[in-house]
């Protein structure tokens, strides 16, 4: 029935997307390309596609009955032992299933868990296997895999990595074979994937709408003769269906034979060294997919063209300049991808911190600065932010002036990290596990006093004992069984602004675009129903121009009327926030807040009468020791040809994420808080 | 339950747009829904309460939870959880199909995932000891309207399950161990107040329509509202008497243009300039053209013709492509999308 339900519009009247169809065939043809993500924008046929593909999958032969999809050779040798299958059963074909692991899905049904009816019937925990046991030798497909829950994919990827899925819950110890192709659809707007999860995905395409117009025009066409009427439409393209299905047959009949020349595995190993990818597994799947193009075309030995047309598919998620994988527009990073190439990047944090652009235009203009020599680099800063700076007026603390609100954008999203605290309250920043009825039901536990029973798992824990049990009901259950939900949901977040309102930003307009930029997010946090709070620095002193509140509509006044001028008492704001955020954590130990400094980093008041830089680092040093609290520095210096870069080393002193005012568009290419 | 009574459909004063954009759903049900987008106290969830009276009707399997008609496939009963009405269609007979008006389901912004999606029916495991599904909201609006009130405020995880399921045309129920599938093809209806925060763009992109409503400035007319709004608060039976020859035959129009839609035609040239306004004012993905081909069609099926001409196409733009713009951050959602397009044909 399921299958039923998921071959719908056939596969061969798909326009266009020829990446995509490729992919698909060659994971049909080899199950050892190891999978597809396929990325791309709304209304694409990213899911049609792969529901298309159901109906052309080849056949396999699995033992009759057999709830694990074993090969007759892996029942006979390892049968996990079923209560429908003795090892002994006679052997059938079947088509190759696509499992669909829909996003609703709980643990117990991905993993495998007690079957509860069976177990009340003969007394005995069974086990009933999950997702991951039906998608054994075929296709597990997840929709919109980058919204799939951490706990889920924990436990796809466990599987995927070993091949064997372990279940150790409920009483139950078991493992069976599990491996599958995964076959994921994403949608980049809507978040990226972790990066292991990513690599577990043999090839990767970006998909994109047609700009051909008669491309359009016929998808149009077809798509209307489809719903008028499906059955007339899939009898058009019954004869290209069966020719691709007997060209898939033939493919993975060839595919045995199919050899590769010495020559080109060095031509592969050479393309995936010059992408700079991680590990090994782009240069086998690249193999694999060669192969798996050769059998296709029906020929037996792999040629350079296979190679380089299954290139692009095997190392776009998994080049090292761009992370994560480049999106459609990739001329406005075309510089920061050439910029990056020469330095192999370790860590995509290390990226965000060290900029090397800013680096190289120091080096020209003055002596090179070490990073992390605070003394040196830290006076010759100051030394050229004073005397560089025209625009700041010989007494800088004379002047003020109100900017108005430059333009605002959509931000990208950002949230702190998950962790294992539960907590109250609503909103939609970050994921936290949470007390009370609403949310996902994630997983189940022993009663915490919540009353919110699983229902499915108190079942679970009271099926093998209703034989010693006596009941009107067909279950009893007693109060040990009772089991209670775990919930997660997104919750908002207390951010606290702390805005430079110095001179130096008073500089060329800068202060328009800053405002611009906090305007935009607060609007953000405001449909995120955060908490925020504002803390400005400017003369002398840092004030708490906001106390802690729900309303972003004060905050947004507060913000226009926000003047400008004087000098940077960085050092004494973040003193303040220290203050205000210890408050906030006495009245809510379980909040995790987000302190967002928006600053060009010219410190230049000192508290205890030291160098006003190295208090500052020193400051932002202790502050980061706190791991309640995440930071994001905002740099807003001018992007030119001189730059000192003093926001980058409070950030790497805050362990902050460190972003451009540009950076913070939501069209630009990282994610703000991951880890 | 059914003399329950509803403000007349038709009662309501203007919002024209949004009513075209109702009746297009009802024609054509794979326009796959509608975003109403607008202020407080717009008549928004009112007309979409009233419905009621217009709906067109399908034929049903007597007692299918699933929605599913005499002529859908065998196949999708076999893992069916009723019996006897699994038995008997299994084994070649017939099941009584009733008529009945396609049905509003309701999604409440509160809603549990379990509530959406199908649960294991919990009555059922402890009396028998067996496990068996218990359908959800998404069950119950197979082939009718889901509508979610203030759709902007629904759960993250919840929109999750919508978008997989309106992506897939199934709900696939594996959670609290069951496992079970049907189909679940619906017509999507929302209403927001965009004050309150905008939807995730992938949920929005499967809105086939949308609409904004404002509050009406013609003095006379809001005049009515009031009168209109009075007259069925002191005495709604007859208010609604009053009213019923006017819904019938709006009922009937829309079955005609129902079944005239299969009939009408859209030549070649109004496709390429479907495409042609879609790559000009640049929208996302595919299914803004097909969205806007079908909406010309339904909006010639709406007046009776069996060929759309060249105002349909450009009423369905305004329609189907205002919420699939790749807009500039923020810009209000409000602009007319030929405005857009004449913008970006001066600029380049």
């Amino acid at each position: 029935m399921k299958d039923l339900l998921l071959a719908s519009y056939p596969f061969p009247a798909i326009v266009g997307q020829e990446d995509l169809k490729l992919s698909l065939l060659l994971n049909a043809v080899n199950p050892r390309v190891e999978g597809v993500l396929i990325r791309g924008e709304k209304g694409t046929a990213k899911s049609t596609a792969v529901r298309g593909l159901a109906a052309l999958l080849p056949e396999i032969e699995v033992p009759e009955g057999c709830l694990f999809s074993l090969s007759p050779e892996e029942a006979a040798r390892s049968c996990p032992g079923c209560r429908l299958c003795d090892g002994q059963r006679p052997v059938m074909k079947r088509p190759v299933q696509v499992i669909n692991l829909p996003l609703n899905a709980t643990e117990d049904r991905v993993a495998g868990g007690i079957d509860f009816e069976e177990t009340v019937r003969r007394g005995e925990r069974t086990f009933l296997p999950g997702l991951l046991a039906l998608a054994h030798r075929g296709i597990l497909y997840v929709d919109e895999v980058n919204l799939l829950d951490d706990h889920l994919v924990d436990s796809v990827l466990s599987a995927v990595a070993s091949g064997i899925n372990t279940v150790e819950r409920e009483g139950i110890s078991f493992s069976h074979p599990a491996r599958f192709i995964l076959v994921g659809t994403m949608n980049p707007e809507e978040g990226e994937l972790r990066p292991q999860f990513l690599d577990r995905f043999g090839l990767c395409v970006e998909v994109k709408a047609e700009e051909d117009r008669a491309a359009r025009v016929l998808t149009m066409e077809r798509r209307e003769a489809f719903d008028a009427d499906p059955a007339a439409f899939f009898a058009d393209f019954e004869d290209q269906m069966r020719q691709l299905r007997e060209r898939l047959i033939m493919a993975r009949q060839v595919l045995a034979k199919v050899t590769i020349s010495g020559r080109l595995r060095v031509l592969i190993g050479e393309l995936c060294a010059e992408a700079n990818v991680a590990g090994h597994r782009a240069d086998l799947v690249m193999e694999q997919a060669a192969r798996a193009l050769a059998a296709l075309s029906d020929r037996t030995e792999v040629e350079e063209g296979d190679i380089l047309r299954v290139a692009p598919l095997v190392l776009r998620h998994r080049q090292r300049e761009a992370q994560p994988p480049p999106p459609a527009s990739q001329k406005e990073h075309e510089h920061d991808h050439s910029r990056d190439q020469d330095q192999p990047q370790e860590e995509k944090d290390q990226q965000a911190h060290e900029n090397p652009e800013q680096e190289s235009s120091q080096g020209s203009s003055s002596q090179p600065r070490e990073r992390g020599n605070d003394n040196s680099g830290e006076s010759s800063g100051k030394g050229t932010d004073e005397n560089r700076e025209p625009e700041t007026p010989v007494n800088p603390d004379a002047l003020e002036k109100v900017f108005e609100v430059g333009v605002t954008f959509k931000v990208k999203p950002f949230t702190a990290q998950k962790d294992r605290v539960f907590r109250r309250g609503s909103g939609r920043r970050s994921r936290s596990r949470i007390n009370g009825l609403q949310g996902r039901y994630v997983k189940s536990t022993l009663p915490r006093g919540t009353h919110d029973v699983a229902l499915d798992a108190t079942l679970r824990a009271a099926a093998p004992f209703q034989g010693q049990r006596k009941s009107a009901c067909a279950i009893a259950i007693e109060p040990q069984d009772i089991r209670e939900k775990i919930r997660e949901r997104r919750i908002g977040n207390f951010l606290l602004f702390v805005v430079d309102a110095s001179g130096s930003m008073g500089a060329r307009a800068r202060m328009v675009a800053t405002k611009g930029a906090i305007m935009s997010l607060l609007l953000d946090a405001y449909q995120k129903r955060d908490k925020v709070a504002m803390i400005s620095f400017n003369k002398a002193e840092a004030r708490l121009a906001l106390p802690p509140t729900s309303s972003i509509d004060t905050a947004a006044r507060m913000l226009a009327d926000l003047p400008v001028g004087g000098r940077t008492p960085l050092n004494a704001a973040l003193v303040k926030s220290a203050d205000v955020l210890r408050g906030q954590l006495v009245r809510d130990p379980t909040s995790r807040p987000i302190v967002v400094l928006i600053t060009d980093g010219r410190c230049n008041v000192s508290l205890g009468g030291g160098k006003p830089m190295e208090e500052c680092l020193v400051l932002a040093r202790r502050l980061s020791q706190d791991e309640r609290l995440r930071f994001i520095v905002v740099d807003t210096e001018e992007q030119g040809l001189i730059r000192f870069g003093m926001a980058t080393r409070i950030a790497e002193a805050l362990e902050a994420r460190y972003v451009k005012t540009e950076d913070l568009r939501a069209d630009t290419l990282l994610e703000l808080v991951r880890q | 339950m059914t003399c329950q009574t509803i403000y007349p459909f038709v009662a309501i004063v203007g919002q024209e747009r949004m009513k075209l954009a109702l009746y297009l759903n009802l024609i054509n049900p794979t326009i796959s829904g509608v975003l109403i987008r607008g202020e407080k106290g717009t008549a928004k969830s009112t007309a979409v309460r009233a419905l009621a009276d217009i709906l067109p009707k399908i034929q049903v399997m007597q007692g299918c939870p699933f929605q599913l008609a005499p002529e859908d496939d065998i196949e999708l009963c076999r893992e069916c959880f009723r019996q006897e009405c699994r038995e008997k269609r299994l084994g070649g007979e017939r099941i009584n199909s009733i008529q009945r008006h396609i049905r509003v389901v309701e999604l409440p912004v509160g809603a549990t995932e379990d509530r959406v999606v199908g649960t294991l029916d919990l009555e059922h495991a402890i009396r028998k000891g067996e496990k068996r599904v218990e359908p959800g909201l998404l069950a119950a609006a197979h082939r009718g309207i889901l509508y979610v009130d203030e759709v902007n405020l629904l759960d993250d995880h919840v929109v999750d399950v919508l978008l997989d399921a309106a992506a897939m045309g199934v709900n696939t129920i594996e959670r609290e161990g069951v496992s079970f599938a049907h189909p679940a093809r619906f017509v999507l209806v929302g209403t927001m107040n965009p004050e309150e925060g905008e939807l995730r763009p992938q949920l929005l992109d499967r809105f086939g329509l949308s609409v904004h409503v404002q509050g009406i400035a013609d003095r006379k007319d809001r005049v009515e509202v009031m009168e209109r709004r009075v007259a069925f608060d002191e005495d709604p039976t007859g208010f609604m008497a009053r009213w019923a020859e006017e819904s019938r035959r709006l009922a009937d129009r829309i079955e005609s243009a129902r079944r005239l839609y299969p009939r009408v035609v859209i030549e070649r040239d109004q496709l390429f300039a479907i495409a042609d306004f879609c790559l000009e004012v640049g929208v996302d993905g595919h299914r803004g053209d097909i969205i806007m081909m079908k909406t010309a069609k339904a909006l010639a099926a709406f007046e009776g013709k069996e060929k759309v001409e060249e105002n349909h196409v450009e009423a369905a733009a305004e329609l189907a492509l205002p919420h699939r713009l790749r807009r500039r951050p923020l810009m209000e959602m409000g602009e007319s999308v030929k405005k857009v397009r004449e913008f970006r044909q001066k600029t380049e």
